[in-house]
């Protein structure tokens, strides 16, 4: 077949890859997007795993998505729309609960009864996280200056930041500073004393992470994770209509309406190297097709170790690669369920049920499942998010049942022994067995189950090591070092290569920035 | 004692204090020394425990002392020798084999060789490396933290002086600098080596003093401080006093005697006398009252400013983030007197691996698991021990063929889950160290003749250690430079006019280097 040509090709089509595809066809470009599995969108897809069954399999709820895509790419027209997921509820083993819902009188009244000094805290503090999530949102819309560079750009890029930081009120600086240090239960601890509250909201800490909760690096996961909040405040969290795919699909056809190709069941095996240039890829088919440029929305290892011969790759750079930190840590469960979930903490149907489900009643409880990941088993009482998008949106599952997602974590990629199928249906119950605790109808309601491990992440969603982010998003891999000092700006050390996956800045979360400010990075590099 | 006025009152006899008094004094200032013991010195002390048995029990090793202090106060005319031990570790394990760290590079590459000739080849670079990073927190560690997040004129220098520094590492090492800072040391000897003993010596040396395990993120930070002040190559160093470390004690009292300090020891001071939000002097114990315009602790920040000071005379806002410092101490000190010497399995019976640094810590997991039992208020039932025995080298410290053995003990925490420290929870702790220890020697079992247990109370009650933190304040990043001992105020200045703190609650914080009561003086001398 004759061997076609564009200026982009972008490998992956995930949102990232379908976010920078769009803004690049948006610019007049002529854009293919190639992915490998039969459906777009990566680990943002909606599948009817069991009939009539639809789960937003692996990402699941829309925090991160940044406004100004949603703008750009007109996202509204091609039929996204963020259903709110506006409440937090906890069951407690002692038949207590805590729930935190978008009315905020409620909320202060609940956290009241568990604590009057933390309900004037929790105003207070979330006042104080509003201000520090502002103080870091212009340095997501942003390519991370290198304070090691010495180039115009950067240090321009530097004393910008020294002025934005500058700017800052002595207090808000020195909690930024903590935040960026601290672990997210040491920084709680400082704010709050109820158990079950601080540890709910220690979790988000340490999601995707392979920390624990008392571990220095987790608060900044928190922040990271509050940062969705603050567009249109609570708005930002939800659920996606039809499931997290239709945050794919809407960017899919917005990039389609620019112009740009789409092709799905294309996997690609190599990227064409020509004298230090990236000009086009190898299918798995055989076929060639080559281009200008070459973006890859892969994570960094398999995009520089996979899809690129070791000769092509300078060594120092290959060597950065290596030892960029991808330690799944987390594993997913959906299942089909006959009826809802009654907890014994508050029997029967309410919206206690329409909002995030968590299962994290102490820090110690996070704490100890933590310990069981450390050598290498997976939680045998895991920390959960769970969610019942078929409450919110019916079209998910047949009438009068119901789709529930499970979050899991830990999980470690590398268990002792590995991961087989008595592995993943044992971390099943595991799951099953803790929620039971809690709601014990659960285990009779069961229809169908979907157990994925970190393995089955990577094996199915080429998600290396089952890193749910790309890379932990630990300190040492955020900013101007992710995914390795000196390229994160979006380029790479192959001339006409470019990444625009979650292993850039600033990482993970269905956000859409690396994809964004890849191509804007791609559009700024090229003259064409 | 005359009771007149004097320019400065030092509270407190600890290094620190001994030595910021000394440079007031220099300065022409009226000085006087209050300490509660019978001696100065602080943690820095040799005791006569058991008759004939002198033990360190306090510290049992030093820091690099500020070179520029030890000419300014001429300490080794007053008799201050430091000896490096070499071999600086001993590391006993587990299968038999044991590792070495010397003085010498080479000689550490051959007792690596063994083990794994991967890792020996590493060494030299893993360790150039570490000491270039170390070199720059030198830096960082003998200046005084700016004003932020908007500095101020005068601290213009500083900041030059440690922008060239960091630049001065070249882009490469100034990158690594801000990567491997916050990782733990878990990951960053993942980087390097592959040997469990090589991995457990080196991580051991970055958790001493705190509560975390390697595992957890910002410990890597603690590695790199232990390399400060060693010379090219060496990464652990073990650092004696000839005549046991209570001979520092003394050299620095007499250097202060010189310089005109009076100093009182069995003189607790009671209370800080404050008038509109000035120091004016302190009230003993006795009742006696001494005016003075500068008051200078050597105590922890919490135990000056909460119990020293009355706190009504502080603002709330302070007073909260004075409470928010963390200490949790937990590690002990446990003291053997040896009827011999102790006869280790892997390296049989008198030698000069007897000489440094015994260290108890064949793996990190090892290291890891002895930390989790802290994170939930227990004793480690494997505690990570670093063991010296001066009187090898310095036979006067104990009975003739006898020998007196001093073991730091980790995890041991202040806060234990169930009850308080009691002498059944010491003895526990004693057993646990002793049954440690015999499984790599076991003739220690029965060589013990008598054994002294220090646990984190007992540290607090002796020195005035706030929760038994031999740091006075966890030596974490969220506590380091400008955010010890709390945000804003980390330029041993207090919110009280005329109150200082000089120790190690201060920057650059715990060790026996003399440097927070340095720059404490030179910050006051500044301020007058």
């Amino acid at each position: 077949m004759p061997a076609e040509s564009f200026d982009a090709i972008v490998i992956g089509a995930g949102h990232n890859g379908l976010t920078c595809a769009a803004y690049l066809a948006r610019a007049g470009k002529r854009v293919l997007v190639l992915e490998r599995r039969p459906l777009v969108g990566g680990a943002a897809v909606t599948e009817e795993l069991f009939p009539g069954f639809k789960y937003s399999v692996c990402s699941y709820v829309v925090s991160l998505l940044r406004p100004e895509i949603i703008r750009d790419l007109d996202l509204a027209r091609h039929g996204l729309e963020i259903l709110p997921l506006e409440s937090t509820f906890t069951p407690l083993p002692n038949g207590d609960s805590l729930l935190r819902s978008a009315d905020h009188d409620e909320t202060r009244r609940e956290i009241y009864r568990h604590s009057p000094q933390d309900a004037d805290a929790y105003d207070r503090f979330g006042r104080l996280m509003y201000r520090m999530a502002l103080a870091v949102k212009p340095i997501l819309s942003m390519a991370p200056p290198d304070p090691t560079s010495m180039s115009l750009k950067d240090l321009r890029g530097m004393l910008r930041f020294g002025k934005h930081f500058r700017d800052l009120e002595q207090e808000d600086f020195f909690t930024l500073y903590k935040l960026m240090t601290m672990s997210s239960a040491d920084f709680l601890d400082e704010w709050f004393e109820t158990d079950a509250l601080k540890a709910t909201m220690s979790a988000s800490g340490i999601i995707g992470t392979f920390l624990g909760p008392r571990s220095p690096g987790t608060a900044y996961v928190q922040l990271h994770h509050y940062m969705g909040e603050i567009d249109g405040v609570f708005r930002a969290w939800g659920f996606a209509r039809g499931g997290t795919g239709a945050v794919s699909d809407s960017i899919a056809r917005a990039a389609e309406g620019f112009g740009a190709r789409i092709r799905a069941g294309a996997s690609v095996e190599r990227v064409i190297v020509k004298d230090g240039r990236a000009v086009g890829v190898a299918l798995e088919n055989g076929d060639t097709i080559s281009a200008g440029l070459v973006i890859s929305g892969l994570d960094p290892k398999r995009t520089f170790l996979r899809l690129l011969d070791a000769s092509d790759v300078p060594a120092d750079f290959r060597r950065s690669i290596e030892r960029y930190r991808m330690r799944g840590s987390s594993g997913k469960v959906n299942l089909a369920l006959s009826e809802l979930p009654s907890f014994t903490s508050r029997p029967g149907m309410g919206d206690h049920l329409r909002g995030a489900i968590s299962i994290s009643p102490s820090q110690d409880y996070l704490e100890q499942a933590y310990d069981d990941a450390k050598y290498g088993e997976f939680s045998s009482r895991p920390y959960m998010d769970i969610v019942i998008p078929s409450l919110i949106d019916p079209s998910m599952a047949p009438p009068g049942k119901h789709v529930m997602s499970l979050f899991v974590q830990y999980a470690p990629f590398e268990l002792n022994g590995g991961w087989n199928d008595e592995k993943r249906e044992a971390f099943g119950d595991a799951v099953i067995d803790a929620v039971c605790e809690y709601a014990p109808n659960l285990r009779d309601a069961i229809l169908h189950r979907q157990v994925l491990t970190p393995q089955d992440l990577e094996d199915e969603f080429g998600l290396t090591g089952g890193n749910i982010f790309h890379g932990d998003l630990s300190l040492q891999q955020l900013f101007f070092l992710r995914p390795a000092p000196g390229w994160a700006n979006y380029t790479t050390p192959l001339r006409g290569l470019y990444q625009c996956g979650s292993g850039t800045h600033p990482g993970g979360g269905i956000c859409g920035a690396p994809g964004r400010l890849a191509a804007l990075r791609v559009l700024q590099d090229t003259r064409w | 004692m005359v009771s007149t006025r004097r320019d400065a009152v030092i509270v407190g006899g600890g290094h620190n204090a001994l030595v910021a008094a000394t440079y007031l004094a220099r300065a022409g200032l009226t000085v006087s020394l209050f300490e509660q013991r019978d001696r100065v010195g602080g943690g820095v002390c040799t005791e006569e425990v058991f008759p004939g048995f002198r033990f360190d029990t306090g510290a049992h090793r030093i820091g690099h002392l500020h070179p520029a202090m030890v000419a300014d106060l001429k300490l080794a005319e007053y008799g201050l020798q430091v000896v490096p031990s070499d071999p600086a570790v001993f590391a006993p394990q587990p299968d038999g084999r044991h590792l070495l760290l010397w003085m010498d590079p080479a000689a550490t590459i051959e007792s690596i060789r063994p083990f794994s000739p991967g890792d020996a080849d590493s060494w030299l670079e893993f360790s150039a490396l570490v000491c270039r990073l170390a070199g720059f927190l030198a830096t960082l560690h003998s200046a005084e933290p700016p004003a932020v997040p908007r500095p101020e004129r005068r601290d213009v220098g500083t900041l030059v002086r440690l922008a060239r520094g960091l630049r001065g590492l070249g882009r490469d090492s100034m990158t690594e600098f801000l990567r491997v800072l916050p990782m733990s040391s878990f990951e960053l000897m993942d980087e390097w080596f592959k040997t469990d003993a090589l991995r457990g010596t080196l991580a051991a040396a970055s958790v001493r003093g705190g509560i975390h395990g390697p595992m957890a993120g910002g410990t890597a930070y603690g590695l790199l401080r232990e390399v400060v002040g060693n010379p090219a190559g060496v990464v652990r160093s073990t650092l004696r006093v000839r005549g046991g470390i209570g001979k520092l004690a003394e050299v620095l009292a007499a250097a202060a005697r010189a310089a005109g300090v009076e100093i009182c020891t069995d003189s607790a001071v009671e209370h800080v006398l404050t008038n509109g939000g000035r120091a004016r002097g302190v009230v003993l114990e006795s009742g006696e009252e001494i005016a003075a315009d500068l008051v200078v602790s050597g105590a922890g920040p919490g135990v000056t400013l909460s119990r020293l000071v009355d706190p009504a005379v502080l603002d709330p806002e302070f007073l909260r983030q004075l409470r928010s410092v963390r200490y949790r101490g937990a590690t002990a000190k446990v003291h053997l007197a040896l009827g011999e010497l102790p006869d280790f399995t892997c390296l049989r019976g008198d030698g000069p691996h007897l000489r440094g640094a015994i260290s108890i810590s064949p793996s990190i997991e090892y290291l890891e698991r002895a930390a989790d039992a802290a994170k939930y208020g227990r004793i480690s039932e494997q505690p990570y021990l670093e063991a010296v025995i001066p009187s090898v080298a310095d036979p006067h410290m104990a009975p003739p063929g006898k020998h007196a053995m001093s073991v730091l003990v980790q995890y041991a925490p202040y806060h234990l889950r169930d009850g308080q420290w009691d002498s059944a929870r010491r003895d526990l702790l004693g057993d646990r160290v002793i049954q440690t220890l015999a499984q790599y020697a076991p003739n220690l079992r029965n060589a013990v003749e008598d054994r002294q247990v220090l646990s984190p109370a007992d540290l607090e009650s002796r020195w005035a250690l706030e929760e038994g933190n031999i740091h006075q304040g966890e030596m974490t990043l969220d506590q380091f430079f400008f955010m010890r001992p709390v945000a804003g105020w980390s330029r041993y200045r207090t919110p009280i006019d005329g109150l200082y703190l000089c120790g190690a609650g201060t920057h650059p914080g715990g060790g026996v280097t003399g440097l927070s009561g340095f720059n404490a003086a030179r910050r006051i001398l500044r301020d007058r």
